[in-house]
């Protein structure tokens, strides 16, 4: 079996990309108009639900970066996972309920049609679309160029296609991507999630397994390892500190709520009950997938410190350098098509926001009403949306990073900042005004665009994502406490009251 | 009675704000936020542990037990102010009591280790990381638990199915018309 690795592996991986292209056309006849496009028309089951969530949380940036932070920094990048529960908590709190009553009252089809019915405010809705329309780019971006990444070192290593180049493999994920994204809409995105969830759990499972048995100690022997080598790599705080480490806390604990994926997910669900179990079924299966970026990043830092093997050429490469050491080409494949399925699941859910940023909320909020054949446009530009990335993607790695570093910095933490206090605070006390939101969302913007333009490292490894969190929150409630009390739409009234 | 809970939420986040001026006002301390490691190339070393927390140790450990009151704050907004019975606040204040201890066991812990250079292992751990590991996502199962147990007496009880069912009839009523 060893003799056939890779093509163990290519093989798992076109199954998983002819599965997603089958799924695009199956879910193309239940799409119908822009609802089944963008929300799938609030019609789905509690399991799909809580898959598509998981799997959107977690991206490639889990699968292959996250194993890279635990090797490169030690524990401090734990604090980004362990938050998960709360995370997940607060979102349904704050967000779950109230989301989905606001979509059906409203029919809102998007994050920034909620916020424009909660705050009566076009400004709001147009300030969200523009956010989330920088983001998508950065995101989408960044997933683009892993994905082909990761394709060309996987067929690079066949003779087949020993020279196979970048753009090549730019083209050939895009493609897959574009086409069940473009046919099926959210309906394909959230049924490939489903797939794509339960690949990421049995791969974290597989993988926390076979790195037990990489030393004969277990994870104990791995950890005393880095122990013995610096002590604070291997404490709660690891090696970047504890300022660095409670800011992610926060930055991923409270940010959940705020990242607009996944609380569009929130809108899809065919009953608001089904919230009660789609909570905890969410949470386990992100803790399942999880494990992946614990273990091996942990067994990879030991196993270098230890010499049992050299130091890797970059962090980045702690997750496929352990595949293909320590675990069997079945398992690599599985695990390659679960790095797959998290970037895609990823960016399938981030081309849909921004789609629907640009064909459906920015023109609503200059013209006061929704473009004229939505479902059509909405197939056009998720094209546009996803070639526009693509380019991106290879204009960054050949000629010119800082465009995408600039866009990456409207990623995880921009969203945190300018959408938190602004949906979930805003959801559940009245006392919110626009003008508080605005505030919120512009302060957010501005300090994480500042702090990325002019390079400002904060003592004690402060991230400027956590300054701009915390400005934007105190100027949401400073703000709303002092200017006049909104005088509520009565649905609106009434579903605050709920 | 109006609630107060939204000022809580003000004040919590006020002090945060404060305590981080504070830290970036602090001395610093060379490689705070770690150093390159002087054996293997992108790896980072934490060093001296104890020096980095010599002037910011307890404004750190106050920054997270007051993000830990402000968690078990939005949640509580999170449910109908008329449902915010004492019940809740006991159970809540139980859940608080309970991220704290976990809080409180991981630094001490890391001071221990600091302070003798040794540390017990639990579950493939060192002592202090894995209360961070498995101690901090316990922390919120409470809250996961009240959310989904006790959907139907705090989140959204039959009676607010009820209403909210009515919301939608009568808005399909007034756009029929």
């Amino acid at each position: 079996m060893e003799a056939y690795r890779q093509e163990i592996i290519i093989g798992a991986v076109i199954i998983y990309m002819v599965f997603c292209v089958c799924t695009g056309l199956w879910a193309m006849r239940r799409t119908k108009n822009s609802s089944d496009f963008f929300i799938a028309g609030r019609g789905l089951g509690p399991v799909v639900v809580s898959l598509a969530l998981f799997s959107s949380t977690l991206s490639g940036f889990g699968f292959v970066g996250g194993p890279g932070l635990v090797y490169s920094i030690g524990v401090s990048s734990f604090w980004m996972i362990v938050i998960s529960s709360t995370g997940y908590a607060l979102g349904f709190f704050l967000v779950a309920k109230r989301i989905r009553m606001i979509a059906d009252v409203r029919n809102c089809i998007s994050l920034p049609d909620v916020l424009a019915a909660r705050y009566n405010s076009e400004a709001v809705r147009f300030l969200i679309a523009i956010a989330i329309v920088l983001g998508v780019m950065g995101y989408l971006a960044t997933q683009i160029l892993a994905m082909a990444v990761v394709m060309q070192a996987i067929l690079s290593g066949t003779a087949m296609f020993a020279d196979i180049g970048l753009v090549a493999c730019v083209v050939i994920s895009s493609t897959v991507l574009i086409f069940y994204c473009v046919t099926g809409g959210i309906i394909a995105s959230v049924y490939t999630d489903v797939v794509q969830g339960a690949i990421m759990m049995i791969a974290g499972v597989l993988i926390l397994l076979t790195a037990m048995s990489v030393f004969d100690g277990g994870m104990q022997e791995a950890t005393s390892i880095i122990l013995a080598d610096d002590g604070e790599a291997m404490m709660p705080f690891g090696a970047a500190g504890i300022m660095a480490s409670l800011g992610w806390f926060f930055v991923f604990g409270l940010g959940l709520a705020g990242q607009p994926h996944l609380v569009t997910k929130m809108m899809m669900n065919k009953k608001i009950s089904d919230n009660r179990s789609i909570l905890p079924m969410s949470l386990l299966g992100y803790v399942m997938a999880a494990l992946l970026w614990v273990s091996i990043g942990v067994i990879m830092r030991a196993a270098v410190i230890d010499g049992v093997i050299e130091p890797l050429a970059l962090p980045d490469d702690a997750a496929s350098l352990f595949l293909s050491i320590f675990t069997n080409p079945l398992l690599a494949g599985i695990v390659f098509a679960g790095l797959f399925a998290a970037i895609m699941s990823t960016s399938d859910a981030f081309l849909n926001i921004g789609t629907a940023a640009i064909i459906h909320d920015i023109p609503k909020a200059i013209q006061g009403h929704a473009i004229q054949n939505e479902l059509f446009w909405a197939r056009v530009v998720t094209v546009i949306l996803a070639i526009v990335a693509a380019s991106f993607a290879l204009y960054s790695h050949f000629q010119d990073a800082t465009l995408v570093a600039i866009l990456g910095a409207f990623g995880w933490a921009t969203f945190a900042a300018s959408i938190f206090p602004v949906l979930a605070i805003g959801l559940n006390w009245k006392g919110a005004t626009a003008l508080g939101a605005v505030a919120a969302i512009v302060s957010a913007l501005l300090i994480n665009f500042i702090v990325q333009l002019a390079g400002i490292v904060l003592p004690y490894g402060i991230l400027g994502g956590l300054i701009a969190f915390i400005v934007s929150l105190v100027l949401f409630i400073g703000v709303s406490l002092v200017t006049k009390k909104p005088e509520l739409d009565a649905d609106m009234e009434a579903v605050l009251n709920i | 009675m109006r609630s107060n809970l939204i000022y809580v939420i003000f004040a919590t986040v006020l002090l945060m704000a404060g305590i981080l001026v504070a830290i970036c006002l602090a001395d610093t301390v060379p490689n705070a936020a770690g150093v390159a490691h002087e054996q293997f190339n992108g790896m980072q070393a934490g060093g001296d542990g104890a020096a980095r927390l010599e002037h910011i140790g307890g404004l750190a450990f106050a920054f997270q037990a007051l993000l830990l009151v402000l968690i078990v704050c939005l949640a509580a907004l999170g449910i109908a102010e008329e449902r915010r019975s004492p019940e809740l606040w006991a159970y809540m204040g139980g859940t608080l009591l309970f991220s704290l201890f976990v809080w409180w066991q991981m630094y001490s812990g890391h001071q221990a280790f600091l302070e003798t250079g040794v540390t017990r292992y639990f579950m493939g751990f060192p002592v202090a990381t894995a209360w961070q590991v498995y101690g901090t996502w316990l922390g919120a199962i409470p809250l996961i638990v009240l959310y989904s147990v006790g959907f139907r007496k705090f989140v959204f009880t039959v009676e607010d199915e009820r209403k909210y069912e009515q919301l939608l009839e009568k808005i399909a009523e007034k756009s029929e018309q």
